[in-house]
């Protein structure tokens, strides 16, 4: 993994105002500028007003949005079930991910093959694939209950049920984030070096001692670093749900980022929306940071 | 049968079972849509359809529009590829290979930027977005992302490395700086270009969140958010059509990185991925 901040071989003595330099940054800045820093800081200050979208005026609330948020039933159901969602997604995927890359590293001949089909959940449409889940767990007719009828259990409403949904919708969470993990491991596997294998074999080390004392204390800083990934996109899921559920039956599947978007689109509150916004902002600012030093290290 | 023989075979089911996990989705996508309208839920499990009707790919075309939204989808990720190449290479150059004061400060603003996802961010650049009177423009699809931090951050981490004495060189050939970017800097980092290109299209084109903020107008719709409206708008569970939807929109995608596995793989293995 890249080293965030090595020094250039050229570190002159007395770095001074260079034109060229200002000319080739200048588009980048502006535009980061304007569509990253600028609305990064209006989430907070939208926050801080009562805003009407029909005639653009914004009037002051203090923290009249926050607080109106922090206590909606709504709202706080929706940060319940983004945490819930997150725990049924990391664990399975860390899991999984570990498991495919170990089985893919027995493999010499078709490993990348098996790489790549592994792989390919990652890569695909959420939309698309939402489109193909809702069918395939639909009460009536879908994949899953047919299977189920096969062995004699009656149909299950899984993106109906208020029980099941959320959890139906982390099982295609893990579907796709077990892909990336899968990834990650599998080059940690790789990177491990042929004498620590030798001197496992040398000392008669094998099978699960070694798996349990070598590899996956070998493997720890890419554990980290795909937890907090994976928690990062956890925390932001919206696709498949929107998709999937809408955010229902009841609320079930609410996450904070349909809830945002709700609040925003559907009630028109713009402030509370810019509130929730600056929430899920400084929580994902704050894995965000997690994750560069765990990438660092 | 030996102990190794069995390690095998239990290997190989293993594989073929997580194998069957990961394509299941994608199996089921393309023979649901070419099954005829009557025999999605008849045949139930059987992997084939007992009829095969293409005609699914023709409403799908026509009733979701996605002659429409593919060509909106290709000019819009185009449209921000080529923009990011042209604001990303200069910049990226200027950080690793130009001393300037603030150089360090700046590149910390940059890698803030890294932490800051646009999704956290879509409501207010909304409004910005909607006061500048954008809202329902192909300018709003893709101006917020005409440059990217992450972009900037990895191609000035390949930069770094090229030697000084190749730019050194190049600048006693009497090369301006933007013929040095051009003939010696691009083609040294376009194995980091070239990651961050596929990364780009892959990012843009399966976008979701902001076209269904900025692009009410259907004219203006993109893959996904076409056939979001599409099965929003079904309501006669016309499930082949709509997966010969999910079919058409994902192609593109699966080709693509299918074609370039091995840098995106690369890139995701090492850490760089957006988002």
């Amino acid at each position: 993994m890249t080293a965030v901040l090595e020094r250039p071989a050229t570190a002159p003595a007395r770095p001074r105002r260079n034109w060229t330099a200002v000319a080739l940054l200048a588009p980048a800045m502006t535009l980061i500028a304007l569509f990253v820093v600028l609305p990064g800081v209006l989430a907070f200050a939208g926050a801080l007003f009562t805003i009407d979208l029909t005639d653009n005026s914004w009037e002051w609330a203090g923290l009249d949005n926050l607080a109106t948020v922090l206590v909606d039933p709504a709202v706080q159901h929706s940060l319940v079930n983004t945490l819930v969602y997150s725990v049924l997604t990391i664990v399975p995927s860390l899991v999984a991910g570990v498991g495919l890359a170990l089985l893919a590293q027995t493999f010499t001949r078709g490993r990348s093959l098996l790489q790549t089909l592994l792989f390919l959940p990652f890569t695909a449409n959420l939309v698309a694939m939402a489109v193909v889940f809702r069918y395939v767990f639909d009460l009536r007719g879908g994949f899953v209950n047919q299977l189920l009828a096969v062995v004699g259990i009656a149909p299950v409403n899984f993106l109906g049920d208020t029980a099941l949904a959320l959890p139906t919708v982390a099982a295609i969470g893990v579907w796709r984030a077990a892909a990336l993990a899968m990834v990650m491991f599998l080059a940690g596997l790789t990177a491990i070096p042929t004498a620590v294998h030798e001197a496992c074999a040398a000392d008669g080390v094998t099978g699960w001692t070694k798996l349990r004392r070598v590899t996956l204390p070998l493997l720890r800083p890419v554990t980290v670093f795909v937890t907090v990934l994976t928690i990062l996109q956890s925390v932001q899921v919206f696709d498949t749900i929107d998709v999937l559920t809408g955010g229902g039956p009841q609320g079930a599947t609410e996450t904070v980022l349909t809830m945002t978007w709700k609040l925003g689109f559907e009630y028109y509150d713009l402030g509370q929306g810019a509130a929730l916004s600056a929430l899920l902002l400084v929580v994902l600012v704050g894995i965000g940071i997690l994750r560069r030093g765990a990438l660092t290290r | 049968m030996t102990d190794a023989l069995l390690w095998r075979i239990t290997r190989i089911g293993l594989a073929v079972v997580a194998a069957s996990i990961a394509l299941f989705p994608f199996v089921w996508m393309v023979r649901t849509s070419i099954a005829a309208r009557d025999s999605i839920t008849v045949d139930g499990l059987s992997p084939l359809p007992a009829t095969i009707d293409l005609s699914n790919y023709v409403r799908a075309w026509e009733e979701a529009d996605l002659g429409t939204a593919m060509l909106n989808g290709a000019v819009v990720t185009v449209a921000i590829l080529v923009l990011q190449m042209l604001t990303c290479i200069p910049a990226a150059y200027a950080f690793a290979k130009l001393p300037f004061r603030g150089r360090g400060p700046l590149l910390l603003v940059v890698l803030a930027c890294l932490l800051v996802p646009t999704q956290a961010t879509a409501l207010p650049l909304f409004l910005g977005v909607s006061g500048l009177g954008l809202a329902d423009t192909l300018a709003a699809l893709v101006a917020p992302f005409a440059t990217s931090a992450f972009g900037i951050f990895l191609l000035r981490q390949h930069m770094v490395t090229i030697p000084d004495a190749l730019l050194d060189a190049a600048r006693a050939d009497g090369l301006r700086t933007l013929a040095t970017l051009r003939r010696v800097v691009v083609p040294a980092a376009m194995p980091a270009i070239a990651t961050f290109a596929v990364f780009s299209i892959f990012v843009h084109w399966n976008d979701y969140l902001w076209p269904l903020l900025v692009a009410r107008d259907p004219a203006l719709h993109t893959p996904p958010l076409a056939l979001a409206v599409f099965q929003q708008a079904d309501t006669g569970q016309d499930f082949g059509a709509l997966a010969a939807g999910a079919v058409i929109i994902t192609a593109p995608v699966v080709a693509l990185f299918l074609l370039a596995q091995r840098r995106f793989v690369a890139g995701v293995a090492g850490g760089e991925l957006p988002g």
